[in-house]
């Protein structure tokens, strides 16, 4: 346990001098609230509505957050790491490349809550956004949400021969979800076409999961976004572990 | 042979149509120096790395601390020191946080703030590794080599990349390690090094084993096999490999111009 606490703290220190990781998880999601928040203030979702539209905003952006760590900071980790043989020299030793990588996972975990928690505390402050789920089905819709995209993530690095192919899939996988799932442009500004692309991304689940049980909607309602962001989760962990068995770690 | 660390019989290993090592054998013994000589591509690597665990033989026996270092990786760690030919570092990862890990990997780490200061790098330990110059960088990979105190240390290319007062300070260090019982695997292709530090060579030549044994056998190995009017006496071990090993033809100005 120590072992891996000492792991832990390094690898924290690692992510909080990648500019890229830093400023997506922690300071990009709070100036887009401040922006958004500039722009509708208290503004209701539609006229006479009560929810308002910093209240859907903030989970949005949580899911946002969840995207940058799972589908860009941690699998372009990971690559790297493959890449330049830094698993090599780590499983020379009695730790082995899994400990690091289950830290490297787990660093990746704790900054994506850090960034949501500063979102919802900057969100609470700022705009008094309401939040009416409990914190047990938050807490399921978080679990659901990252899992999937740290799932997707996984299967990049296993899918992507090198660094600059996994890049690519991450970045090209990242902004067309970042877009068209609602995260950053409400989805009612989307048009019947690019709704249904939406909703073949699993990010756009996610995106209603969160909406939805910050609003305090109940999980059963989201059935179908538990269902695919459940089977990616299974579907893309599984591939990858076979295709990662595959990989050249020497 | 009840004293013997590691033992390798027959090991073969191929790389698909590449056979890279072919039916090698050795053992090296507690305060032995071994040194694996021969040229770029005649199996050096590959062997070192079958005896470290990081590349499963197709068949053969190795047998380290009397343990299967591919199925018995972690425990054999436990007491072998590793320095690879390549490494790489996390990106910003400092000198001291790179030691501070790897300290955390062993029971009883050794005191890697002193072998910072002894390996003339504690100047450096709030530098990220990225900016250390080539030499520095392979003093680091010798600490983090020596962190988990080794009965057995495994030297990929020890010394390359180190001007000669530091390659000389490096022989002196390690021939003490030895003394203390520590058996010492290592890849080189400075002659000088091998001569001045090994008790045992192992001279392998595409892959296959030409010679095994201490470095007076190694001598009467070569003037075995050069002509009689090409054998020198008591000239050193480079000038001995030299008469041995595949020549090349080197650069010709026709080629250039």
């Amino acid at each position: 346990m120590k072992q891996f606490m000492v792991i832990c703290n390094i690898e924290f220190r690692l992510f909080t001098r990648e500019f890229f990781g830093f400023f997506f998880t922690l300071v990009f999601p709070i100036l887009m609230l401040l922006l958004f928040g500039g722009i509708y203030g208290d503004e209701p979702i539609y006229h006479g509505a009560d929810a308002k539209i910093m209240d859907i905003s903030v989970p949005a952006y949580s899911v946002m957050i969840i995207g940058v760590t799972g589908l860009m900071s941690l699998p372009l980790t990971l690559s790297n790491c493959i890449e330049k043989k830094i698993y090599k020299r780590f499983d020379a030793t009695p730790a082995g490349k899994k400990s690091i990588i289950c830290a490297q996972v787990f660093v990746n975990l704790i900054m994506t809550f850090i960034g949501i928690s500063i979102l919802i505390i900057t969100g609470k402050i700022l705009y008094h956004i309401q939040i009416k789920g409990t914190f047990l089905f938050i807490s399921i819709g978080l679990l659901f949400s990252t899992a999937a995209m740290f799932s997707i993530g996984f299967l990049f690095t296993a899918v992507g021969r090198d660094l600059k192919s996994t890049n690519l899939l991450c970045y090209l996988c990242y902004f067309i979800m970042l877009f068209l799932s609602g995260a950053t442009i409400p989805d009612m500004l989307f048009t019947n076409t690019i709704k249904k692309i939406s909703n073949l991304l699993p990010m756009t689940h996610a995106v209603d999961l969160m909406q939805g049980v910050f609003a305090g909607e109940n999980l059963l309602q989201h059935g179908t976004e538990l269902f695919i962001l459940g089977a990616s989760t299974i579907i893309c962990t599984a591939a990858g572990a076979i295709l990662y068995r595959k990989k050249d770690w020497t | 042979m009840s004293q013997v660390i590691v033992q390798v019989e027959n090991l073969n290993l191929s790389y698909k149509d590449l056979h890279a090592v072919q039916n090698v054998s050795f053992y090296v013994k507690p305060g032995e120096i071994l040194a694996i000589i021969g040229q770029n591509g005649s199996g050096k690597t590959s062997t070192v790395e079958c005896v470290e665990g990081l590349r499963k033989p197709d068949c053969g026996l190795i047998q380290v601390f009397k343990k299967n270092p591919w199925l018995h990786r972690r425990e054999v760690y436990k007491e072998m020191g590793i320095q690879l030919q390549e490494v790489e570092y996390p990106s910003k990862i400092k000198v001291e946080e790179q030691c501070r890990l790897f300290a955390s990997f062993y029971k009883r780490p050794a005191n890697w703030n002193l072998l910072l200061t002894q390996l003339g790098l504690n100047e450096k330990r709030k530098h990220p590794i990225h900016k250390l110059s080539g030499g520095e960088k392979q003093r680091l990979s010798i600490l983090l080599s020596l962190i988990g105190r080794p009965k057995l240390l495994v030297l990929d290319e020890l010394t390359t990349g180190l001007d000669p007062e530091v390659r000389q300070n490096m022989w002196i260090s390690f021939e003490n390690i030895k003394k203390s019982g520590v058996a010492i695997i290592m890849v080189s292709h400075y002659l000088d090094e091998v001569e001045a530090l090994a008790d045992k060579i192992l001279y392998l030549e595409k892959g296959k084993q030409q010679f095994f044994g201490t470095q007076q056998e190694f001598r009467k190995y070569v003037k075995g096999i050069v002509p009689q009017d090409e054998w020198e006496e008591n000239v050193s071990l480079e000038k001995l490999y030299l008469m041995i090993a595949p020549k090349t033809t080197g650069l010709t100005m026709e080629g250039i111009l």
